[in-house]
């Protein structure tokens, strides 16, 4: 089906948005407290290493053709370890959105709508990802590629318009709270990679397969830019961030903003179009989520899925009572399942199954 | 199918209608009470004695012409900021709207006890902008609002917006805003500040001395001015954590902004290298950001400041001769010589006397430093009074303005 697939351009953005979605929501401020005025340095240095990962995931996928991550464990272990992951990566894509979603519908609760619950708040978007998954998963992919580039002017405008308020000193001290901390705890920092998820799904979806390695290092790339731009205006714009809990800290940043007289309240602007980002957020991690359990249930029809994706997502994000245990949820719980299943799991299966591709065809050239 | 999906949309926008219904009515124009100033003073029978000032909508017209309105004040007893405005909801039966409040004031009383619970109460409060400034006024807080008439503008709050902009070109005042204060409050290497209000009352003095350095001596509540506008900002408020620790009048808050680098230009008046009991009035433009370095010398920060201004001479006489390029550069070195001098006695009053890091001039040392650890131990707030300062001004006095 030729309007499944997606140009490489698309890819790029799409794991772009994975990253982006988050940073809208808390991740800036959960990496600043992680190290502190180190954190430009180790920003570079996750980077690096996140590079380094995501070419060695191609490296691992090359070997086969334009399988994803659920045809490999297929491969590796049969239609058991198949079922296994794809329950994985659906329970991941799924909690994430949740607890994203629940966060960041908080967020809009108390700055906008402080008198409506948050279930129907939370419902809009719910509904705007079952609308969108009607339609295509390129179609979807267009419109990240329309609401994109909207976001990341909105995160540049946001690095410039508050140059005035900037104290670059606060880069200093240089190593933060020490070495340790910033280069061996702070590799914990990795999880703001979280995108890289979206390689292990990728390669079938492809109209240019072998653009893969351009889009992983691309994807990376341009991620590290967008990370450094957030969080540095972040630590050069405030000291509390390493103490002090806000609800939406690019949302604080943006209350700053005044061009003159004239341009005031700009924030109103920016909670929209990062509105529309966390839609499109949603919208790809259920499709993604669809798509797996299209695939490990071996479904032709994934229309009824439609609703049932945004449906679980709905119920996670119920799931927390407060938005303490939402924000312990998304900074705490979330990281250590990024870590093992996209840093630990994912990169495991593909080095077994690399290494029985190995052993089957050594036993192939003895015979 | 088609007809289920129309009745389910329906369905849906009915629900969100009445899901949201509750938030659009709070935010009603009918249902709030536009707050334009606060002002906190100490009380008797309570905590706090906090203070609104409020618009009347109507004063804007259908036309988007405004019409002359006087603002309401009104005051409660409370325990505490939120405390208050839950009284006033209750008393004028809407409920209170922060977003335009312009302008916080605190009494001295109340800011020398500290004033860090309410400026979080404040901050935490989504509908206070940080831009929102920040004053502390040496009279009654309540006085200093009822006294904030303006008399060039026809409403209150557009007399507010335009509050702060005259320190720019005046240096005498600074914009202080809750978001700064809030900063500095929360930053391990810096103080917070405020602007110093106060009402203005012409004091009858025995010294009767002309002294044009006398003009730039003045403080709020101080001050020669006189007029249908009593209240007034001059100087700055200086805070050692939440507690107001002392004042800096009009020259010493020049310093202060040209040490941030937050002036567009100032006049001065420095002494006529001509004739020693005269003074020649300049207008100062920064040529170029202050530079500032620190080094720790034998466990004491060596503080380095580097500023750069452009001069034009404002004050003439008839027989005044600015085209002589030795008489400018004369009058170049008196500036300097003058402004390194005040931008000293500044900085020292700031570390000896005030032991309070305002310009957040322990950002600088940071540098010197590898790891957090490093600067604990070092404790740059204990440090901060041992500073020494080595100042040095590049000013180049240009020429008069038409008159040369």
């Amino acid at each position: 089906m030729p309007d499944t697939k997606i140009t490489t351009k698309e890819a790029i953005m799409m794991f772009v948005t994975v990253i982006v979605s988050h940073t809208i929501v808390s991740l800036p401020s959960t990496i600043l407290q992680n190290t502190k005025s180190a954190t430009i340095l180790n920003i570079i240095y996750v980077s690096i290493l996140a590079l380094i990962f995501a070419y060695l995931v191609y490296v691992l996928l090359k070997n086969f053709g334009g399988k994803d991550i659920m045809d490999i464990a297929d491969y590796l272990g049969g239609r058991t370890l198949k079922i296994i992951v794809g329950t994985v990566l659906i329970t991941y894509f799924v909690t994430g959105s949740g607890i994203l979603l629940r966060n960041f519908c908080e967020g809009l609760k108390i700055i906008y709508f402080s008198n409506t619950n948050i279930v129907f708040i939370i419902l809009v978007f719910i509904i705007a990802i079952c609308i969108t998954n009607t339609f295509e998963f390129s179609s979807n992919m267009k419109a990240i590629s329309i609401f994109l580039p909207f976001v990341i002017a909105s995160v540049v405008l946001l690095f410039i318009g508050n140059i005035q308020n900037f104290s670059l000193q606060r880069m200093f001290p240089i190593l933060g709270e020490g070495f340790v901390n910033t280069f061996i705890t702070g590799l914990g920092n990795i999880v703001a990679f979280g995108g890289i998820s979206c390689l292990y799904l990728l390669p079938p979806l492809l109209k240019e397969p072998e653009k893969f390695k351009k889009i992983a290092l691309s994807s990376i790339g341009f991620s590290a830019v967008y990370i450094l731009l957030c969080t540095s205006t972040i630590l050069f714009m405030f000291p509390f961030f390493f103490n002090v809990d806000e609800a939406l800290p690019l949302y604080t940043a943006a209350s700053y903003i005044e061009f003159g007289s004239f341009f005031q309240r700009l924030d109103a602007i920016f909670l929209l179009i990062w509105m529309l980002e966390i839609c499109c957020y949603l919208s790809l991690a259920s499709q993604f989520a669809i798509l797996s359990f299209k695939k490990i249930a071996n479904l032709r029809i994934s229309k009824p899925l439609a609703f049932v994706i945004p449906l679980l997502i709905f119920a996670v994000s119920l799931l927390p009572k407060t938005f303490a245990d939402s924000r312990f949820l998304e900074d705490v719980i979330y990281k250590y399942i990024i870590i093992v299943v996209i840093f630990i799991l994912g990169f495991l299966l593909l080095v077994l199954a690399n290494l029985k591709r190995k052993v089957k065809e050594g036993l192939n050239l003895k015979k | 199918m088609n007809r289920f999906k129309k009745w389910f949309i329906v369905i849906i926008i009915i629900l969100m209608l009445i899901a949201f219904d509750s938030s659009y009515d709070a935010v009603n124009l009918n249902n709030i009470a536009v707050v334009v100033a606060m002002a906190i003073d100490t009380s008797d029978d309570n905590a706090l004695k906090v203070t609104f000032q409020f618009t009347k909508p109507s004063s804007v017209s259908d036309t988007g012409s405004t019409e002359d309105a006087p603002s309401i004040v009104n005051t409660i007893d409370a325990s505490s900021i939120s405390s208050a405005i839950n009284i006033m909801n209750s008393y004028i039966g809407k409920e209170l709207n922060l977003s335009h409040c312009k302008l916080i004031v605190f009494s001295e009383e109340l800011a020398v006890q500290g004033i860090s619970d309410e400026i979080f109460t404040l901050v935490n409060d989504n509908q206070v902008r940080p831009s929102t400034n920040i004053v502390i006024s040496k009279c009654d807080a309540k006085s200093y609002i009822e006294n904030s008439k303006p008399i060039l503008e026809p409403l209150i709050t557009k007399y507010y917006e335009v509050y702060a902009n005259s320190n720019q070109f005046t240096g005498y005042a600074t914009d202080a805003t809750i978001g700064t204060f809030f900063n500095s409050l929360n930053c391990d290497y810096c103080e917070p500040y405020a602007i110093l209000g106060g009402l203005n009352s012409v004091n009858n003095t025995s010294d009767t001395t002309i002294n044009s350095q006398k003009d730039s001596d003045i403080k709020a509540n101080d001050s020669p001015v006189s007029g249908e506008l009593r209240s007034e900002n001059s100087g700055l408020a200086v805070f050692k954590d939440d507690k107001l620790v002392g004042e800096l009048n009009a020259i010493e808050n020049l310093s202060f902004l040209c040490t941030r680098n937050d002036i567009e230009g100032f006049l001065v008046s420095v002494p006529n290298p001509e004739s020693a009991d005269e003074y020649i009035d300049i207008y100062l433009t920064p040529a170029k950001n202050c530079k500032i370095s620190v080094s720790i010398v034998n466990g004491s920060p060596y503080v380095h400041l580097d500023y750069s201004f452009t001069g034009r001479i404002y004050s003439m006489t008839q027989d005044s001769d600015y085209l002589d390029a030795e008489k400018l550069q004369r009058i170049s070195e008196s500036c300097n010589s003058y402004l390194e001098s005040t931008f000293s006695s500044y900085l020292y009053k700031t570390s000896k006397e005030l032991n309070s890091d305002i310009n957040g001039i322990g950002n600088y040392a940071l540098s010197n430093f590898a790891t957090i650890p490093e600067v604990q131990d070092y404790n740059w707030d204990a440090h901060y009074k041992d500073s020494f300062f080595d100042v040095n001004v590049e000013s180049n006095v240009k020429s008069g303005f038409l008159l040369m």
